[in-house]
């Protein structure tokens, strides 16, 4: 197999997601939208550092009859960024959840979902 | 097994289990499941407090593993001293904070758990050595305050909420992708095992991966201009929600910055400029704030500015060992003073610093928010002032004198309107009247409480001993206690605490120190007695000018520049604050006050650089400044005459002396004024004569105090008011004493002496008699009075003498004076600087002469025909002084000698005597002669007058048996022959006296304030915008700091 | 005639035109940016965020071995935990810490939502009544709920043997929720089972990592258990528990997430 390590197309995946999550962010009025984009932000991150536990030629890290217990060091993805990605996923979540009970509340207050809507203090 | 209950994984465990069992117990009794969270927040507290004490003594730093598994494999956790201390002093400011908004917590169980879920994050954050677990830690704690912020779902706070979210959301995420990137080169997540192979991280990658680090946690941390969001939030949260994000969270990302901080060796230099832009950009800001709660944010935001400012530097310079009393000493300070405040913004409830004229009257209230302010500028006795001390001392050592003089500005500026604040609350208006029992003002009550406490400890641990130097603050503190007695057994219990303090503290000095221990202590205890004429309760009042006038004294005995600046500081704050307590006091207050600190700063410079240069803070060690001699020299100097009312710099003088109430402007004037002169001589006799400084700092200051002099009289001349007048006139005179000083020899010095004293003795004289006047007709305006000698015989007597003591007349003291001054001049050939010093003695008699015609002769105005004569305990200081002035004009050897041996050591020299009387190369001064020959002058004209008012019978004339010709007065004043008394002057040389310095400080403060209006525009409002922003603060700093890795 | 004619429109077009201009680039009395600007300005600055990335994405390399740490969990993991799937063992144990924090991340956003979503005093928008579902849906949900809730526990109690574990198979749970809630929409959730599993779920495993302190070498420790033989159920000490708490913890709170989120009127006052 030529080009690059498949990692590597993970990588600039989560990193060009990470981008158009931040364009939302910036770009979309709607406050669901917003939350859309910091999805996409949160999501990116998480391929890049799946991206980064990927070692080339690498397995499940579970020991079975597939990967016998001596050849784990060599044969396994590092298990870590899966460990972290999975906490990383439950934190998205519950940022995202409430955020989103924010938005249904400034829904209700103001009836508009318009991020300029929202800038009662300033200066 | 006590080792067991005190581990500090307790407080997660306590935490977590309360935590998760909080639904449940609200579900069967609400009340229980409250109390069961206070328990815990109090076990949290007692927990971390048992470990600081047992860390604090010595015993070894707790490492904390979890899983049984050694680090770097499993996470784990350090309670060492520092994270004991931080871990500490946010529980208990959550114990606080709960207990200070337990009424609506209470009301659900959500919020309950979440407010003890956030503290433990706090705690986590704190104690964590693990990279991807702090980012944990910051989400909890971030998930927490979110629903806090909002749950009360008014529009405003979820609008700032939003915001919050969003802009935090984006610092973690940064957080994550930096941790994962550092991970990848460093295969590990142990923070000390990240520091440990530090040199794998490298490449863009990791140029990268350390600056997503330190973007996310600056952003945490809230640096301007990313930091709207913030704002946001704490002028719409709750308070208790805003002071636990602006001390207990921001804690924990300090802490955190802290921790990671070795890793950013080659960005310190970003740290600290943008911990400095923020702390003066804030500052700046803040002076445009009417918001009491977003005023707040600004200084939140300000001092953690200050806290990464000064953690970088130290870091960058290697001076580890001072980071914990400076950092530290600034956390804790600003913990304790902005969430007390924050607290005291709950329950006050006013929105605007204009609404909290409400307070005014409350003294528990305004004590507790006074304390916070004056904690939170960096006053002492409070932790703050010994850090600041500190940070600026290492500084300067360092030769950081940029950033020196960022962090005096925005102290400054922070003061100015933290202090404008105050002074609303000080001041009633018809705004409503706050209603507040004393049961919610024990949290903030307890936070002022405990700044009090921390300072003791803080400057302990600073090197000093807080015993007799403290004393006026202990002094205070008693009084205080008894400000329910009545005015005049208060004024007993003061004079007996300061005579007591003032023997104990400056009984025994020697030399220089005991003369100004003669005129501060002694006579200041002889003008506090004059306090006794009021009767009234004068709430605060005795405590404060007990604390004035001990701090005098400790000033006196003051061998470090340390001690030397505590005192004068707490003379500062006693002393404005007892402005404050004036009738219009309040707004030339803080003019004073502003001016205190600006001065108090240079004098702060001063030392700071003399430390570097030398090493030492031994006053006696300034000599050894070496090359740093005349900048030392200069900042000390300027400070002090700032302090003095120099021109230029004395427009807080006439309001702060005309406005304070009458005894406390003669105390002021008399008295306090000659704390600057004795810091001056001080200075330049440690500085001058051994360093053999140049010619050039002494010929300017020589020049300041001169022209000083000059304009004081001309100003003084053409006043109204009483004591207006007697305000620009002290002025004035210090000028010539400044200039005496600046002579730098010893008949300069002997002259600059006399004239302390004898401007002590006839200034004590004529603001007490001031007093009396103003007492007995109620009005300040001199046209208002007239013809009082024949109801205050003995006033006109005492004002009469103490004139002619003043003007350079013979026979009594003021000849000396003017006349050892002007040898002096003659010996240097000041021959310039002395002819304007005649010119300006000159302008002075005409407003001396001026007083006596008003006030005392000429007609007396209908409603004062029954005035009594002045009471007469105010008579008895000014008789005792007159007494002395006259023992003193026909002796002066009692004065010279003494004055001439005590700055011999300074500036060498004698005086020649022959008999008594004093000669010098121009001629001689025979006083006990002049006395005898003046009085024969004056009694020749004396007797032929009473001759002729005895034989030629004089015909009196009805008050209105004058006719207006044809004339009718346009406004009531224009009936008096002495309203604009000098008006012909003024046209010849009223250009003069404009108020170019008003004008020219009128403008700086209008400038700071476009400046602030200009910088503020940033915060729109927009949370996109606010995005953009810390997207933009990422760009920033990677496109600064490309290249350095 | 037409000269004078064009005069007076140029001159209102002036008068017009310039204060418009300039306020729109920025007004400094409110602050508002032109948005033509600010989009460039926005534009701009992702441009350089993507410089800074595809720096970094050009400069990856593959990993070609194990980091250190992963290494001593591939190679000693097993024996000193005894569980067959790495993950588990790094997300339990090594990093237990994280996934206690994780699960009060959960708890405290679940506690979080209610707060924010709590019945309102005066509730000012009426809702419609809800359609039900149509009956494909409904007997679906009714077919494969059972299903769903024994793969959920299936899931989260074989987490240290197989892919999966607590928070994977409380999803899988919560998502059989969210089909019951879908097909029934009238369905009422009992508010108190769901609190008292979450609440009693959290507070044992808090216990369980505290019997790790008394019984084993530190808090979270799962070898209070024997750790039996590798690679069965009962194996792996305290991870099997540790997950089954897990997995009801964050099965009851998604549930209870999903359920606020709908916008009845029913809700328990949090």
């Amino acid at each position: 197999m030529t080009g690059l390590p498949v990692s590597t197309y993970v990588l600039s995946t989560g990193l060009a997601l990470i981008l158009i999550g931040l364009w939302g962010l910036l770009m979309q009025k709607n406050i669901i939208r917003m939350i859309i984009g910091f999805s996409l932000v949160d999501t990116g991150i998480h391929m890049v550092m799946i991206a980064i536990g990927y070692v080339t030629g690498g397995t499940a890290p579970i020991i079975d009859s597939a990967v016998p217990i001596k050849d784990a060091a060599t044969r396994v993805v590092d298990p870590v960024p899966s460990a972290l990605v999975l906490t990383a996923i439950v934190i998205g979540l519950g940022v995202t959840a409430v955020m989103l009970s924010y938005a249904v509340n400034i829904y209700r207050e103001k009836k508009s979902l318009s991020i300029d809507d929202c800038s009662e203090s300033k200066w | 097994m006590v080792a067991a209950v005190f581990h500090p994984l307790g407080i997660f465990i306590v935490a977590l289990g309360t935590a998760f069992l909080t639904p449940l117990l609200f579900r069967k009794r609400e009340g229980f499941a409250s109390l069961i969270f206070m328990l815990a927040l109090a076990a949290m507290a007692t927990i971390a407090a048992a470990g600081f004490l047992a860390l604090a003594n010595g015993a070894p730093t707790i490492e904390i593993e979890t899983a049984g598994i050694a680090p770097p494999f499993a996470i784990n956790l350090r309670f060492g001293l520092y994270e004991s201390f931080f871990v500490f002093a946010v529980n208990l400011a959550a114990l606080l904070a709960a207990w200070h908004y337990l009424p609506r917590l209470r009301k659900h169980a959500a919020t309950l758990l979440l407010f003890i879920i956030m503290v433990m994050g706090i705690d986590g954050m704190v104690m964590t050595r693990d990279l991807f677990n702090l980012f944990i830690f910051i989400e909890i704690t971030s998930i927490a305050t979110y629903t806090l912020i909002g749950f009360e779902r008014e529009a405003g706070m979820l609008s700032a909420g939003f915001k919050y979210i969003i802009a935090t959301s984006i610092a973690s995420a940064f957080f994550l992708l930096g941790t994962i990137f550092v991970y990848y080169q460093t295969g590990t997540l142990n923070i000390d095992d990240i520091i440990a192979h530090q040199s794998a991280i490298g490449g863009p990658i990791g140029f990268v991966a350390l600056l997503l680090l330190l973007t996310s946690l600056l952003i945490e941390l809230k640096p301007y201009p990313a930091n709207g969001w913030g704002l946001d939030v704490y002028e719409t949260a709750p308070s208790a929600i805003a002071s636990m994000i602006s001390v207990g969270v921001s804690a924990g990302v300090i802490f955190a910055l802290y921790k990671v901080q070795p890793l950013f060796g080659d960005f310190l230099t970003s740290i600290a400029v943008v911990g400095g832009i923020t702390f003066l950009a804030s500052n700046v800001i803040g002076l445009r704030q009417n918001n009491v709660k977003r005023l707040l944010g600004y200084s939140s935001i300000g001092q953690m500015g200050l806290m990464v400012l000064a953690m970088a530097l130290l870091q960058q310079h290697g001076q580890h060992t001072h980071l914990a009393l400076i950092v530290g000493g600034l956390f804790l300070n600003h913990l304790l003073a902005k969430a007390g405040l924050f607290w005291l913004a709950g329950v006050v409830q006013r929105d605007t610093v204009r609404g909290w004229a409400g307070v005014a009257g409350k003294p528990l209230l305004l004590l507790v928010l006074g304390v916070c302010l004056a904690a939170l500028i960096g006053l002492p006795p409070f932790p703050g002032f010994w850090a600041k001390w500190g940070l600026v001392m290492e500084l300067a050592v360092d030769n950081l004198y940029g950033w020196i003089a960022l962090v005096l500005v925005g102290s400054l500026l922070e003061a100015a309107y933290l202090f404008r604040w105050f002074g609303h609350a000080l001041r009633a208006d018809d705004s409503e009247p706050v209603n507040v029992g004393v049961a919610p003002l024990l949290p903030p009550a307890a936070a002022a409480a405990l700044l009090a406490v921390a300072g003791y400890f803080t400057a302990r641990s600073a090197g000093v001993v807080p015993g007799q130097l403290l004393l006026p603050v202990y002094a205070a503190g008693a009084l205080f206690l008894l400000d329910g007695l009545p005015g005049r057994l208060k004024s007993l219990a003061m004079l007996a605490v300061v005579a007591g303090g003032g023997f104990w503290v400056a009984g025994d000095l020697q030399g220089l120190n005991r003369i100004f221990a003669l005129i501060l202590v002694a006579g200041g205890l002889l003008m506090a007695v004059a306090t006794l004429y009021r009767g009234d309760a004068r709430k605060g009042f005795y405590p404060l000018l007990a604390a004035l006038l001990l701090s005098l004294a400790t000033l006196l005995t003051a061998h470090t520049s340390l001690e030397f600046f505590t005192s004068w500081e707490l003379m500062t704050l006693s002393s404005y604050l007892l402005v404050t307590l004036g009738r219009d006091g309040v707004k030339p207050a803080l003019s004073y006050l502003l001016f205190s600190l600006g001065s108090a700063f240079l004098i702060l410079a001063g030392f700071a650089v003399a430390f570097a240069a030398t090493g030492s803070i031994e006053l006696a060690a300034l000599g050894n400044a070496g090359d740093s001699v005349p900048l030392v020299f200069s900042l000390l100097a300027l400070g002090f005459v700032i302090k003095a009312g120099a021109f230029g710099f004395h427009i807080w003088l006439p309001g702060a002396y005309t406005e304070a109430d009458d005894d406390t402007t003669a105390i002021l004037s008399a008295v306090m004024s000659k704390a600057s002169i004795f810091g001056l001589v001080i200075v330049a006799g440690q500085l001058g004569v051994r360093a053999d400084i140049g010619l050039e700092p002494a010929y300017v200051l020589g020049w300041i105090g001169m022209l000083t002099a000059t304009f004081g009289a001309l100003m003084a001349v053409f006043q109204e008011d009483f004591k207006r007048l007697l305000a620009y006139s002290s002025m004035g005179q210090l000028g010539y004493i400044v200039a005496g000083i600046a002579l730098m020899s010893h008949l300069g010095w002997v002259a600059a002496l006399y004239m302390t004293v004898n401007h002590f003795l006839y200034k004590g004289v004529l603001f007490l008699a001031a007093a009396g006047v103003i007492y007995r007709t109620n009005t300040r305006l001199m046209y208002q009075m007239g013809g009082l000698i024949k109801n205050m015989p003995v006033t006109f007597v005492a004002v009469m003498m103490a004139i002619i003591a003043m003007s350079g007349v013979p026979p009594l003291t003021g000849f000396g004076g003017k006349w050892l001054l002007f040898n002096a001049m003659m010996d240097k050939g000041w021959y310039w600087l002395a002819a304007v010093g005649f010119f300006s003695s000159a302008v002075a008699f005409l407003y001396m002469f001026r007083i006596l015609q008003t006030v005392f002769l000429g007609q007396r105005k209908l409603a004062h025909k029954d005035l009594r004569e002045a009471p007469l305990i105010l008579l008895v200081p000014q008789v005792v002084m007159l007494v002395i002035i006259l023992v003193l004009s026909a002796y002066p050897k009692l004065l010279l000698d003494p004055l001439s041996a005590a700055v011999a050591p300074y500036v060498p020299g004698a005086l020649l005597w022959d008999g008594l009387a004093l000669q010098s190369h121009l001629g001689y001064w025979n006083a006990p002669m002049i006395m005898i020959i003046v009085g024969g002058v004056w009694a020749i004209p004396l007797i032929f007058l009473l001759l002729v008012s005895l034989t030629i019978k004089i015909q009196p004339v009805k008050q209105f048996n004058i006719v207006y010709a044809a004339e009718r007065p346009h406004r009531p004043e224009d009936t008096h022959y002495a309203y604009r008394f000098f008006a012909h002057y003024e046209r010849a040389i009223g250009v003069l006296v404009k108020p170019h310095a008003t004008a020219f400080w009128s403008a700086v403060s209008e400038w700071s304030h476009t400046l602030a209006a200009s910088l503020r525009i940033l915060y729109t409002g927009n949370g996109q915008t606010y995005v953009l922003f810390i997207l933009v603060y990422f760009v920033a700093l990677y496109f600064a700091n490309t290249g350095t890795v | 005639m037409p000269r004078s004619g064009r005069e007076p429109v140029c001159a209102s077009a002036r008068r017009y035109a310039r204060p418009q201009r300039r306020a729109t680039v920025f007004d400094a009395r409110t602050g508002n940016v032109n948005p033509m600007l600010k989009r460039l300005f926005i534009f701009f600055t992702l441009i350089l965020v993507a410089a800074i990335f595809s720096d970094v994405a050009l400069n990856y390399s593959e990993h070609t071995e194990l980091s250190r740490l992963a290494q001593h969990y591939a190679s000693k993991g097993p024996e000193e935990l005894g569980a067959a799937n790495l993950v588990t063992s790094v997300v339990v144990t090594y990093r237990g810490l994280d996934t206690l924090g994780e699960v009060t991340v959960l708890f405290i956003s679940a506690a979080g939502v209610g707060l924010m979503l709590r019945r309102r005093k005066h509730p000012d928008t009426v809702v419609p009544a809800r359609k039900p579902a149509s009956e494909l849906v409904e007997t679906a949900a009714r077919l494969l709920m059972p299903m769903v809730f024994v793969f959920g526990v299936y899931v989260f109690a074989n987490g240290h043997l197989t892919p999966g574990g607590g928070f994977q198979g409380g999803a899988i749970i919560a998502s059989g929720v969210l089909l019951l809630l879908l097909a029934m929409p009238q369905a009422q959730l009992s508010h108190r089972l769901i609190g008292f599993t979450e609440s009693l779920s959290g507070f044992s495993y808090v216990v369980v990592g505290v019997l790790g302190i008394v019984l084993a070498g530190g808090f979270l420790d799962n070898r209070i258990l024997p750790l039996g033989s590798f690679g069965s159920l009962f194996s792996a000490g305290a991870i099997p528990i540790i997950y089954v708490f897990v997995g009801l913890k964050v099965g009851s709170e998604l549930s209870a997430v999903v359920d606020r989120f709908r916008s009845d009127e029913s809700k328990p006052e949090l």
